[in-house]
């Protein structure tokens, strides 16, 4: 019984104290460097922040090559899928046109009729226009990990970006700044697990929370009130009650699927976006 | 000439290390495009670090797998360091498996990978909900572990067939 003891005993100290031939350091000594990391990480004292601003910036422009390979791969297989569904698209398309041009002289109507009353009204437009956008960015990669959906931009501090910025993709809603280095930054997907949106639901005045349920494109509404009965084909828009983003964005739609189940998809598509648009919410400063 | 082959050598032994690290910068995770293949997400890092701790411990270095797991939390957004000590525990279990095993078997080696899983997982758990404000669904996790013990075998027969051509060391 003693001597089994012993040999658990030695066999753990042997694991952690003693080094490999070929190893420089013991085992016990990194995982209390990890530990260490991990406390100053989480205290943010400002000389290792610095450091790991530092060490982001060049991971992050590492990461970019060696992301290419798998991008490559990617990109040689949606190119393939398109190929083939060229015909069948052409004629979806060519209806959608014909539906599109009817819509367009409705839509320019509406259009002009909105701008006008949101100047008798003294509203701001939706639209997001130069004198809004911070910079523009360029997505270096999209980081889907089951911890966190995010991409990262080539933007940081150095062009004024600011953690809580918003960001744009064609004019959608995409997502948060949550991490700023001097030459990148981090963005938080609106669809991740994480990211919760005031929202409120089109021709209602049903204000939820549009939160993200870490799928690819999804979304789930919290707080509905009870018996509130959701439509397919409404737009979900943000509410402003977070007092940071604007009122009146588009960020989502309700649709079915092909079960016949009301779901929730983003408007934009996060994951394809390549440049980007970084604005400061409502501009309270 | 005898440059390039020294070169070459050079590179082939060290592949494991190279590896490890194109995988922390690439963040492998499973194949995105894919869908359906998402489901099937598992965590190669874990894999390659169980296997050459436990059969050729001298072709990957701690030192590398500490700096590999730093630039897998620079890059997954992760607090610094919850994947260094993930991976570290993992090496704990490996090299007390390696020390205590008298004859070593892959099965009993695939099977000594699930607490080396799970106590690896743990920490990184432990330090995400601790140390950071991340949401993320357990069964996500739960199935990644799942996936990352089941393909062990797969990846243990094909490091090992490209290990047997340094028979001679």
């Amino acid at each position: 019984m003693s001597d089994s003891r012993d040999d658990f005993i030695i066999a753990i100290r042997f694991a952690l104290l003693k080094k490999g031939v070929k190893q420089k350091f013991s085992l016990s000594f990194l995982i209390l460097f990890s530990i260490s990391i991990i406390f100053f990480d989480k205290f943010s004292i400002p000389p290792v922040s610095f450091v790991k601003n530092i060490i982001s910036d060049i991971v992050y422009r590492a990461a970019v090559i060696a992301v290419v390979p798998g991008k490559a791969i990617m990109y040689v297989s949606s190119q393939t899928k398109k190929h083939l569904t060229i015909y069948s698209e052409n004629i979806a398309l060519k209806k959608e046109i014909s539906l599109l041009k009817r819509d367009q002289l409705d839509a320019s109507f509406l259009k002009t009729e909105n701008e006008n009353l949101k100047l008798v009204l003294g509203l701001e437009k939706d639209q997001i226009t130069e004198r809004d956008t911070v910079t523009i960015a360029r997505v270096m990669i999209d980081q889907i990990s089951p911890y966190l959906k995010s991409l990262l931009i080539n933007k940081g501090t150095k062009h004024e970006i600011i953690k809580g910025m918003t960001v744009f993709s064609k004019n959608y809603l995409i997502g948060t700044v949550i991490e700023t280095n001097y030459l990148s930054s981090r963005v938080l997907i609106i669809t991740d697990l994480n990211s919760k949106i005031p929202s409120i639901i089109e021709g209602t005045d049903v204000n939820v929370i549009l939160a993200g349920n870490g799928n690819k494109n999804d979304f789930t509404l919290d707080y509905l009130p009870e018996g509130f009965v959701l439509e397919p084909n409404k737009i979900i828009y943000t509410s402003g009650k977070d007092g940071f983003l604007k009122a009146g964005m588009p960020v989502a739609e309700t649709y079915l699927n092909k079960k016949n189940e009301l779901k929730i998809k983003s408007l934009a598509d996060p994951q394809q976006a390549s440049i980007v648009h970084i604005v400061r919410g409502q501009f309270k400063n | 000439m005898y440059t390039f082959k020294y070169l070459k050598a050079f590179i082939l032994k060290s592949l494991p290390i190279i590896f490890l690290y194109y995988l922390s910068f690439s963040s492998f995770e499973s194949i995105k495009e894919f869908q359906n293949f998402t489901v099937f997400a598992f965590n190669l890092h874990m894999i390659l670090i169980y296997f050459y701790l436990l059969k050729y411990p001298d072709y990957l270095g701690i030192g590398h797998i500490f700096l590999a797991g730093l630039i897998n939390d620079v890059v997954i957004g992760t607090p610094l360091g919850a994947s260094s000590l993930s991976f570290l525990t993992m090496c704990f279990f490996t090299t007390y498996v390696r020390n205590v095993t008298l004859r070593p078997k892959m099965t009993a080696e695939w099977f000594t990978f699930i607490p080396a899983i799970f106590f690896s997982n743990l920490i990184f758990f432990l330090i995400i909900n601790n140390f950071s404000n991340l949401s993320y669904y357990y069964i996500e996790i739960l199935s990644n572990s799942f996936f990352t013990f089941l393909f062990f075998p797969i990846f243990y027969f094909f490091f090992k067939s490209y290990q047997s051509r340094f028979k001679e060391d």
